[in-house]
């Protein structure tokens, strides 16, 4: 008789996965159902249930055709420069021989850390065309006119490549460090120059990887938010997020039509999405497979200084001139290039400080940043375990229905959302603990993504041997695989933090008075005050947040020292 | 009756103007009480009125405020009022009128109350809420230093806190003198294209322009602005921060409070007063039926139009009204609002039907 | 039967597989397997990779889902595709060594080999003395505080024999654990294992794809390619007497003999081969049919080459050495023969040049018949 032990009910794999699982579909769908629902609403567009449905809204989407056209232009440009770019880091710091290549590489994240937001403030100043900051210095130079207008279309793909186009760095990055450097080595053997190979060997080899990310960062892209509000809103230039955002915010707000123009963006980015699982559909999410190449780098002779170079100025340009823009701004009372020394005042901090919606905007800022991160990382963890490793039915699909609100831009989910709990009858709208279930939910692909990039690099015996030795699910979960996965949990924990604390599309339209988070706090600044007010405030944020990600990030060390050190 | 030339506002075409709007449609929601109701017992707190049970507001312990100031302005407004009353906590939601009348509106229909005090900048979505029941009538005993011209009809439900107008700006570095507008046709001079600004549908200000210069100059007037290509914004706040960096060279709904405001910070702008008038638009606050903290609420709206309040309203740097009231002192920069010619709409069932139509004009203005 | 710090050795059990069915997609890894495996022996599924013995192997675990067939443990049905039942491993009371050791390393050594033990809510100072035991028999007994981290591939091998025999379970399951160490460890490690079966007693199928450690540590062996099974039979039965080519090849290396029966010149138990170039070749038929053509396997360390002529009249000619290749312990030559090639190990001695004319001959027990394919 097989060794049988007496053990009280558990539920098994099965069931849980079934509730869990059931209860994340349900939150990705409920709001995308009332989306569509709105979107057919034609009749009295204020009468919910809708009086009537047609297709009417999106037949009346014609008129706003110059809107769709803005967004593409603007989409397909940024896509270009954030590609062009994230190949350019991405090669230099995994294929050349750059002093200082890791730490280099650690640095690329920072963008990332200063928010497309504040980045676009930073930027508004820098290169308005009358009142930007460099305009002003060409002008003083002699210059006539302004040297750069940043509330261009191309202005704005600008800052949207610099800061949302990060992603573009990493998983190109990905791709070539996942390349056998041997490939390259055989050509520079038969007598290939650099140029060469990097044309006719690297090129070829990445490019399915380089496209998997162009279709990516174009999803992306498609629905960027703070850019086109800073910088586009002032020149009369509206993409649809933010053509939709001004619909459902004026009197009598046009819910139908904005609902038609997201469901419009949602389909192609659904499109995009799918296109780009299916290039991918390979190596899904494992772009470092079990064996990682540690590529020798390439001597790249006398270019190695210009090309450090090159990095210091991406660096400088996405970090550290807004930082210090801001940092300049925040302290005049108007802000500009060339200040009298009058101008310079503190009181925007004194103000910023002593606004309670501040305080409060930043304290439930770090509340939900912590609350995201720590239930978001069992969950994701949980779900990743599920669709992964569990090895039960319908895993495929969960994931797939998982990984939508990547395809739904999070202002257009937010609206969703926010007629979708409107109605719920426990009273969670207008309160934090919305705001909490919307960022599981439209984190839910980057949560599984991290995670499971690195759950699928743990080899499945691992769990198996557990198994042998008769654990049940839940005990090997417990025992082995999280342990195994503390890094990578982490990691998430701590990427689910950032992005819950910089979030803006859904955030702006799911506050309530005493639920006020900091990035739609620091853009209703934006609108409300003064440039230079909203400067003080945004680095604020930038401070608070560091402080708490150092304070955290010291707090995890802790926790992944291993066993039996 | 909407082609002659505004007249000076009176009773009677407000009243007239109520009335109709009351009759005409349906009523939804709470009930307006049609008579006149006295409040339970005035008591005098600080040094004004007040018909709300303090004790009992204390106990709530917090009124929430929707509003359309400036973020800083309504924190400032609310720290007044916390100062005199320390035991209320209060919280606020801004957004522009347009926005903020649509959140809450959103929010009843899915029966959620969650607003005490509703302040709106233009008077169309105030006559809709009253329309559907939603403000509470409270018969503030502060009432009385207030015109009814300058009240709900009948009184009770909203009030004007506060008068705003505008007027235009420009910037000095970058408008000629001899370009400087001082007419309003002056801002169809096609030297100020894509170089001017006003603000967004979302304003209440903005319609009450759109409606007065309408029927002043015609109803081509704003086809012929939107040859302009002006741009629009959510804030004077932000229309005074771009006029002042040169950004844009003229502002065509310059509030004169923003004019002030900036120029005490030392920006090279000037204002100019039209001649045939400048479009007025009152702040209208009033307590919202099923408020979650409803004595807080009255007592909150009656220190509003107390002289207590309206001394905050008035002397805020950051909010700037003209107050309405009978005994109020001059503006913080001597003027009076009697030193202005403010126009208002003489028919307000108009000007609040003409609503929808100035939306979707501006909005096609705005290039959306 | 208990070792000698006097924990109970387990009860073995038997196990049984039935017409075992697993399939992927289109591809049939496992076509139609049955063999059972009796309390205590030690079974190798033996064969090239892609046979489907490591199919078998997790089949057996539970860790691969079947399409069809029947499995027992000790008389339980764990597996059976009829009443769709499947007992999921960690019930089936097995245990199992895996060729990636799969050590955790994220505990200690002692922490590894008590995971079992802990499972199963034994109590502390019970695992204490178990794992004690355990780590003692694989010799690892100083390292039990060590992070499993830092151990080289040989110490991680000891410790996942150690932490798979530890909670006394009735079967034991060896996915290639060798095939990860150097030859000289695997060689050492071979005896150790087979030392370990011995006093444990635990029924243990053990899947290789090496054939030295399959002779030495088997009672039987089951020889599988492309999912069936070719042959079951102790080591020496698989390599003296096997069935067909792939076996005869397989397991030693053979020179393949095929030829025309001459039935009417058998005689004193031996059968007549008339290869195509008319040499005729003795070999025993072993209870073989066989039908107008037939092979024989000849090993290649039973040929013998000599100067001069032996003695005995049957299985002996001239052959020609074509190439000779030093292998160290053994010689091998390739010689012509009946005009083909035939191959010959012998343990080395003086060499012998190409092209020297020798006589070749074979004991007639040593040509095994094989069965009509």
């Amino acid at each position: 008789m097989p060794a049988g032990r007496a053990r009280s009910w558990r539920p098994g794999p099965a069931v849980v996965s079934l509730v869990v699982g059931g209860a994340a579909v349900l939150v990705v769908f409920y709001p995308i159902v009332y989306l569509i629902q709105a979107s057919l609403s034609v009749g009295d567009p204020q009468a919910r249930p809708p009086e009537a449905y047609g297709l009417a809204n999106f037949v009346d989407l014609a008129r706003y055709a110059h809107i769709f056209w803005n967004t593409i232009v603007v989409s397909v440009v940024a896509t270009a420069l954030a590609i062009v770019l994230g190949f350019a880091l991405g090669w230099i710091l995994t294929r050349a021989n750059v002093p200082g290549r890791e730490a280099l590489e650690q640095l690329m994240a920072l963008p990332y850390y200063v928010t497309p937001l504040m980045g676009a403030l930073a930027w508004s100043l820098i290169g308005s065309p009358s009142g930007g900051f460099l305009n002003q210095v060409w002008r003083a130079l002699g210059g006539e006119g302004h040297l750069i207008d940043i509330t261009t279309p191309y202005g704005i793909a600008w800052v949207m490549a610099l800061f949302e186009g990060s992603v573009a760095f990493v998983m190109i990055g990905a791709v070539m460090k996942s390349m056998d450097p041997a490939l390259e080595e055989a050509s520079q053997v038969l007598g290939g120059s650099r140029l060469r190979t990097m044309l006719k060997i690297t090129l070829p080899l990445v490019l399915p990887g380089v496209l998997g990310a162009a279709i990516f960062v174009f999803a992306e892209m498609l629905g960027s938010f703070s850019a086109a509000l800073v910088l586009g809103l002032p020149n009369r230039f509206y993409v649809v997020t933010t053509a939709m955002y001004q619909l459902v915010s004026q009197y009598p707000p046009r819910f139908p039509q904005a609902a038609a123009m997201g469901v419009s963006l949602f389909a192609v980015m659904f499109a995009m999405v799918w296109i780009y699982r299916r290039i991918v559909s390979r190596g899904s999410y494992v772009t470092i497979t079990g064996k990682a190449f540690r590529p020798r780098a390439m001597d790249v002779g006398g270019l190695k200084w210009p090309l450090f170079a090159v990095c210091l100025v991406y660096l400088f340009i996405a970090v550290v001139l807004p930082v210090l823009t801001l940092l300049y701004a925040s302290f005049q009372r108007l802000a500009t290039a060339f200040p009298r020394l009058d101008n310079f005042t503190l009181a925007n901090y004194v103000t910023a400080l002593s606004l309670d919606a501040v305080r409060s905007a930043l304290a439930n800022s770090l509340i939900l940043g912590v609350a995201t991160a720590g239930l978001g990382v069992f969950l994701m963890g949980f779900l990743s375990w599920l669709i992964y490793r569990s090895r039960l039915p319908g895993a495929g699909a969960i994931e797939y229905v998982l990984m939508f609100p990547q395809a739904v831009p999070r202002l257009v989910f937010a609206f969703g959302m926010l007629w979708a709990w409107l109605v719920f009858p426990i009273p969670i709208y207008g309160t934090l603990w919305l705001l909490l279930i919307a960022y599981l939910t439209v984190f839910l692909p980057l949560g599984i993504r991290t995670i499971s990039g690195v759950m699928l690099q743990i080899d499945r015996t691992l769990e198996e041997s557990a198994q042998m030795c008769g654990a049940s699910w839940g005990y090997r979960l417990r025992t082995v695989t999280m342990p195994l996965l503390r890094p990578g949990l982490i990691a998430a924990a701590l990427l689910l933090f950032i992005a819950s604390v910089r979030e803006l599309g859904a955030s702006i339209l799911l506050m309530g008075p005493k639920a006020k988070v900091i990035t739609p706090a620091i853009v209703e600044a934006w609108f409300s005050t003064s440039t230079e007010q909203t400067a003080a405030m945004a680095l604020l944020q930038t401070l608070a947040v560091a402080l708490a990600l150092i304070f955290l990030f010291a707090v995890a060390k802790r926790a992944t020292r291993p066993a039996g050190e | 009756m909407s082609d002659s030339p505004p007249r000076p506002l009176t009773r009677r075409c407000f009243l007239e103007a109520g009335a109709a709007a009351l009759a005409a449609a349906p009523i939804l929601g709470g009930t307006p009480r049609a008579a006149a109701q006295a409040p339970a017992k005035v008591t005098k707190v600080h040094d004004f009125s007040t018909g709300a049970d303090i004790a009992k507001a204390e106990q709530e312990g917090e009124v929430v405020y929707y509003g359309h100031d400036s973020e800083p302005a309504i924190a400032a407004l609310l720290e007044a009022f916390r100062k005199d009353f320390p035991k209320i906590k209060t919280s606020y939601v801004r957004l522009q009128t347009g926005a903020l009348y649509a959140k809450i509106t959103a929010e009843r229909s899915a029966n959620r109350f969650l607003v005490d005090i509703l302040q709106l900048s233009d008077i169309s979505p105030a006559i809709d809420f009253q329309k559907k029941g939603g403000y509470e009538s409270h018969l503030s005993p502060e009432l009385a230093a207030y015109k009814p011209a300058y009240q709900s009809t009948p009184p009770g439900y909203f009030t004007w806190v506060g008068v705003t107008f505008a007027g235009i700006a420009y910037n000095r570095g970058k408008v000629k003198p001899e370009q400087a507008p001082k007419a309003w046709k002056d801002i169809l001079n096609p030297t100020f294209k894509d170089g001017i600004s006003a603000k967004l549908a979302t304003s209440g200000m903005q319609h009450a322009q759109w409606y007065m210069l309408r029927k002043l100059y015609g109803n081509d007037f704003w086809q012929e602005f939107a040859r302009q290509r002006p741009r629009g914004f959510d804030a004077r706040a932000q229309l005074f921060d771009r006029l002042a960096k040169g950004d844009d060279r003229v502002c065509a709904l310059a509030e004169y409070a923003g004019y002030t405001l900036f120029k005490e910070k030392g920006a090279d702008i000037d204002f100019a007063a039209p001649p045939d008038g400048l479009p007025a638009t009152p702040a209208i606050l009033g307590v919202v039926n099923r408020a979650p903290h409803p004595e807080a609420a009255k007592l909150f709206a009656d220190w509003a139009l107390s002289n207590r309040g309206q001394a905050v309203y008035q002397n805020q740097p950051l909010l700037l009204y003209g107050s309405l009231r009978n005994d109020a002192p001059p503006m913080p920069t001597g003027k009076r609002l009697s030193d202005f010619k403010l126009l208002f709409p003489s028919d307000w069932a108009d000007f609040q039907a003409s609503h929808a139509m100035f939306v979707k004009e501006w909005n096609g203005i705005m290039g959306l | 039967m208990t070792s000698a710090s006097g924990v109970p050795a387990s009860r073995a059990a038997s196990i049984e597989v039935n017409d075992l069915v697993v399939q992927y997609g289109n591809v049939r890894a496992v076509r139609g397997v049955s063999f059972s495996v009796g309390a205590g022996e030690h079974l190798t599924l033996l064969g090239p990779s892609g046979c489907g013995k490591t199919t078998t192997l997790r089949a057996i675990a539970g860790l691969e889902k079947p399409t069809g067939g029947l499995i027992r443990i000790d008389g339980a049905v764990v597996y059976d595709s009829r009443s769709r039942t499947q007992v999921p491993p960690e019930r089936r009371g097995l245990s199992m060594v895996f060729q990636s050791y799969a050590i955790w390393p994220h505990m200690t050594v002692f922490d590894n080999v008590a995971y079992g033990l802990r499972v199963r809510r034994e109590p502390e100072s019970e695992i204490a003395r178990k794992v004690g035991w355990a780590l003692g028999l694989v010799q690892m007994a100083e390292l039990a505080s060590r992070s499993a981290s830092k151990l080289s591939g040989g110490q991680q091998q000891r410790v996942a024999l150690a932490r798979a025999f530890v909670f006394s379970p009735s079967v034991l399951l060896f996915d290639e654990p060798l095939s990860n160490l150097d030859a000289k460890l695997r060689a050492e490690m071979r005896v150790e294992l087979k030392e370990l079966q011995r006093q444990l007693g635990i029924t243990s199928v053990y899947v290789t794809h090496d054939l030295e450690e399959a002779l030495a540590i088997s009672d039987r062996i089951i020889v599988m390619r492309d999912g069936v099974i070719e042959q079951i039979g102790t080591p020496a039965e698989i390599y003296e007497l096997p069935r067909n080519a792939f076996v005869a090849d397989f397991v030693g290396s053979a020179n393949l003999i095929r030829g025309r029966r001459r039935p009417e010149l058998d005689g004193d138990g031996l059968v007549v081969l008339e290869t195509p170039g008319g040499t005729l070749v003795h070999g025993v038929a072993h209870g073989r049919r066989a039908g107008t053509e037939a092979v024989f396997s000849a090993r290649t360390v039973h040929l013998q080459l000599s100067r001069e002529r032996p003695r005995g009249e049957r299985n002996v000619w001239t052959a020609r050495v074509r190439s000779r290749v030093f292998q160290g312990d053994f010689t091998q030559y390739h010689l012509d023969w009946d005009g083909r090639r035939v191959v010959l190990r012998c343990v080395t001695a003086d060499p012998v040049a190409e092209g020297t004319d020798l006589f070749l001959s074979v004991d007639p027990r040593h040509c095994i018949l094989l069965e009509d394919q």
